[in-house]
């Protein structure tokens, strides 16, 4: 990638090993602060947006509030719980459109018609149709969710390595044997990127949902937290959700990939 | 001559249907023998490993390994005659360490589990590749990895092994390493092997005896024995003589104009 | 497969058998949908509306005037949130994909802005602007802006590199250098950078009209929902889903076909 002969065009890239103002760290938390700025504006400018310190000071008291560990638990179990549906419902959409000629072209209408739908009119048909029940919650999610794995995982089955197959033919693998051991392992890093992108995005349908469908969950306390003009507490529960998603992202997915993928070298 | 170890009669295989790859293939092997098949690329030499494996079934010949009929899916793993198959891209599951991948095809074998660690040790030791037992294939160099394909193709103690041309995407050096230490490893076992290669230097190197084929699709052009001695040299005179001798008798079969000493290459649209 | 182009005679052929699959599955496809609906209208004992109600408020809906006033009003802002939103994500995913420290100083900020739920950009736009239109769109614009810069970025990014030092060796002037020389490359993001755009935007300004807004097709379906009128949502939303979508494909469609020509 690095080139030894000539020297790359830098239109303003510097080494890192040159300058500690340069670093990521500082400039990420100049980018941070220049939001922080904003806000700071904004609170001066207006009587209602809460002060960074308000906020901050809330949090001891918000933290220790029996009452949100519920809805976060809540919360989380349904982001789980769809995206598992997600998974498997995925897995054979994609099996389907990859192997099947005539059920897999009808399948793929299906998936397009998932991805084409606002998640809003989903999580209102789903409260129509499922009143507040959990279930209602769950196939806004799953139905959010699924294309994109379904589409992820087709290219994982349709770029299956012939390769190993012949060697699998050569040396004479019976049937349960190739799958556990050439096809189901070539499609993990597919199912990893799916599963790490439809994490996120499963988070933010959930809050959705809940926002409309059910009486729980941090959608449901965003809402609250609208209804009654509330800012620093939806400020709060935006931090509580950034905190979750990205905690478990990088503290629980990440690793996982990069321990399933460590095979890999330094590819 | 008497129907070898292996034995090729008549042997015609098609990819599409329509044109041929193997035109017509007589060969016999002996159970000990080192046979190497040479042609030019293209010419469908891989394609007859294939069908010895198993892996394409021909349009019209037999071939059989030990009296089987490798043609006919007969009666399952506990019937074929076992096959060694070292392909030219090692092809190791990279997502298993290398005594994973020895332990599969030992599995898929039917080897009692028992037998498996001695057989890894020994077949690691054998290579020189004991410390990569438990490593990733992606950490290993391009060398490292043949030579784990080459002991798993050994460890199933398979009645043929068969080399599609395994060290040409090897730096010069690897593949003496390696040409040499095949050398070793088949006077010590004795199995019979079939080794596809387009270097004849190569073929006369390792082989007892050298089929070689016509440009595709492929018929026989000739066999000949090679008669230097072992233990031979890489740079034996005796194989520089050998190589010029055939190189002047295939040039034309494989579509080469001589003149005066330089080389014309074939007409585009040829092979 | 293969044989058929080989063996037909040489007058065209209009109608190819994939074609034909492909027309039989959609229908296959749309008539199981409208079965498996109807079945679920049976047995919610008709709390699901059934197929013919829906239709006939489709009728009336592309009937009425105010329906397609409202899709012009809905239409307006999906296209200023669009143009906004498309116009700073390129720049941004630009800026960080060829500078180092615009990477690092938009990082965090972008990381964070994929993170926040959609609705929470229209609740804090509300809360902190007031409930005119501008706030919606703002929230809008600031939703889809994260989304456009990592397709962006990662586009830039992934350039060759040997074409950054050819430009040198030939000194390039800058202006050149960034369209012909990048602009070409990531061309094909750009596209996808802008429908990937347009497609939230039509998805998320729903929500945005829901939760703000008393005119435009999205405040529309809620109306209706609130209502409990579910076959005109329905109605409105299937309207709305398929002038959207159609929309998509032709522009896109088109587009697409155009600048990238020269990558077939």
């Amino acid at each position: 990638m690095e080139s030894a002969s000539l020297p790359t065009q830098d239109l303003g890239r510097r080494r890192r090993a040159t300058s500690v103002l340069t670093s990521d760290v500082v400039l990420g938390a100049l980018g941070i602060l220049s939001f922080a700025a904003l806000w700071w504006y904004g609170h001066q400018k207006t009587t209602f947006v809460p002060s960074f310190g308000e906020v901050l000071d809330a949090v001891p008291s918000f933290l220790t509030e029996e009452a949100i560990w519920p809805d976060i638990f809540a919360s989380t179990t349904r982001v789980v719980g769809a995206l598992a549906l997600a998974c498997v419902v995925g897995f054979l959409a994609a099996l389907l459109m990859a192997r099947g000629r005539f059920w897999g072209l009808v399948t793929a209408r299906y998936v397009d018609l998932a991805l084409g739908l606002p998640s809003t009119i989903a999580a209102l048909l789903a409260l129509f149709i499922f009143k507040r029940s959990e279930v209602g919650v769950f196939v806004v999610v799953a139905i959010a969710t699924f294309p994109f794995i379904a589409l992820t995982l087709r290219q994982g089955f349709l770029s299956a390595n012939k390769q190993l197959d012949d060697m699998a033919d050569v040396y004479r693998f019976r049937p349960l044997m190739r799958v556990r051991n050439v096809f189901l392992p070539h499609l993990v890093p597919y199912s990893l990127a799916a599963i790490r992108n439809e994490y996120a995005h499963a988070w933010r349908v959930v809050v959705l949902a809940e926002l409309f469908a059910v009486n729980s969950g941090i959608g449901w306390r965003f809402a609250q937290a609208f209804d009654r003009f509330q800012l620093v507490e939806v400020a709060l529960w935006l931090l509580t959700f950034m905190v979750v998603l990205l905690g478990s992202e990088y503290l629980i997915l990440r690793p996982v990939e990069k321990w399933a993928l460590r095979w890999r070298g330094d590819a | 001559m008497s129907p070898g170890f292996i034995h090729v009669e008549g042997l015609q295989v098609s990819y599409d249907g329509d044109r041929l790859a193997v035109a017509g293939i007589d060969m016999d092997v002996g159970e000990g023998d080192f046979v190497a098949v040479l042609g030019p690329s293209g010419c469908g030499k891989s394609t007859l490993l294939q069908v010895l494996s198993g892996l394409l079934k021909p349009v019209a010949g037999k071939a059989t390994i030990a009296g089987t009929d490798v043609t006919r899916n007969g009666g399952g793993a506990d019937r074929d005659p076992r096959v060694g198959y070292v392909f030219q891209d090692h092809r190791l599951l990279p997502w298993r360490t290398v005594a994973q991948n020895i332990e599969l095809v030992l599995a898929a074998a039917r080897v009692p589990r028992d037998e498996w660690d001695a057989r890894i040790e020994r077949l690691l030791a054998m290579l020189q590749i004991s410390q990569f037992k438990d490593s990733w294939p992606m950490r290993l160099s391009g060398g490292q990895r043949q030579r784990v394909s080459i002991a798993r193709a050994l460890a199933i103690d398979p009645a043929v092994v068969l080399m599609d041309e395994p060290f040409s995407t090897l730096d010069e050096v690897t593949g003496r390493l390696l040409r040499q230490q095949l050398v070793e490893l088949w006077q010590q076992q004795r199995r019979a092997i079939v080794f596809v290669t387009h270097s004849i230097r190569e073929a006369i190197f390792l082989a007892d005896r050298i089929v070689i084929l016509t440009k595709g699709p492929a018929r026989v052009l000739e066999t000949l024995q090679v008669p230097i001695e072992r233990p031979r040299q890489y740079e034996d005179p005796a194989i520089t003589e050998l190589e010029s001798e055939i190189v002047d008798r295939v040039m034309s079969a494989w579509g080469y104009e001589q003149d005066a000493g330089h080389v014309k290459t074939p007409p585009v649209g040829s092979s | 497969m293969s044989t058929s182009a080989a063996t037909l005679p040489s007058a065209r052929r209009l109608v190819s058998p994939e074609l034909v699959r492909r027309a039989l599955a959609l229908v296959t496809a749309v008539l199981l949908a409208l079965a498996a609906w109807q079945l679920g209208t049976w047995i919610s004992d008709g709390w699901i509306p059934s197929l013919g109600a829906i239709w006939t408020d489709i009728v009336a809906a592309l009937g009425s005037g105010e329906t397609w006033s409202d899709m012009a009003i809905t239409s307006k802002r999906i296209l200023i949130a669009f143009f906004a939103s498309t116009a700073i994500g390129i720049v941004i995913g630009f800026a960080m994909g060829l500078s180092r420290i615009a990477e690092g100083y938009f990082r965090p900020l972008i990381v964070m802005g994929l993170a926040i739920p959609d609705p929470v950009y229209v609740i804090v736009a509300i809360l902190v602007l007031g409930t005119e239109e501008s706030s919606g769109i703002i929230a809008l614009t600031l939703a889809l802006v994260p989304f456009v810069v990592t397709i962006v970025h990662s586009a830039v990014r992934a350039r060759e590199r040997q074409l950054d030092e050819m430009s040198r060796v030939y000194r390039l002037s800058r202006g050149r250098y960034l369209t012909e020389v990048i602009g070409r490359q990531i061309a094909p993001a750009l596209l996808a950078a802008a429908r990937t755009s347009f497609a939230f935007a039509w998805k998320i300004v729903v929500l945005v009209e829901a939760l703000s807004q008393p005119t435009g097709i999205g405040s529309a379906i809620y109306e209706a929902f609130r209502l409990l009128d579910a076959a005109e949502m329905i109605a409105l939303a299937l309207i709305f889903i398929v002038v959207m979508r159609v929309v998509d494909a032709v522009v896109f469609g088109a587009l697409e076909r155009r600048l990238l020509a020269w990558s077939r």
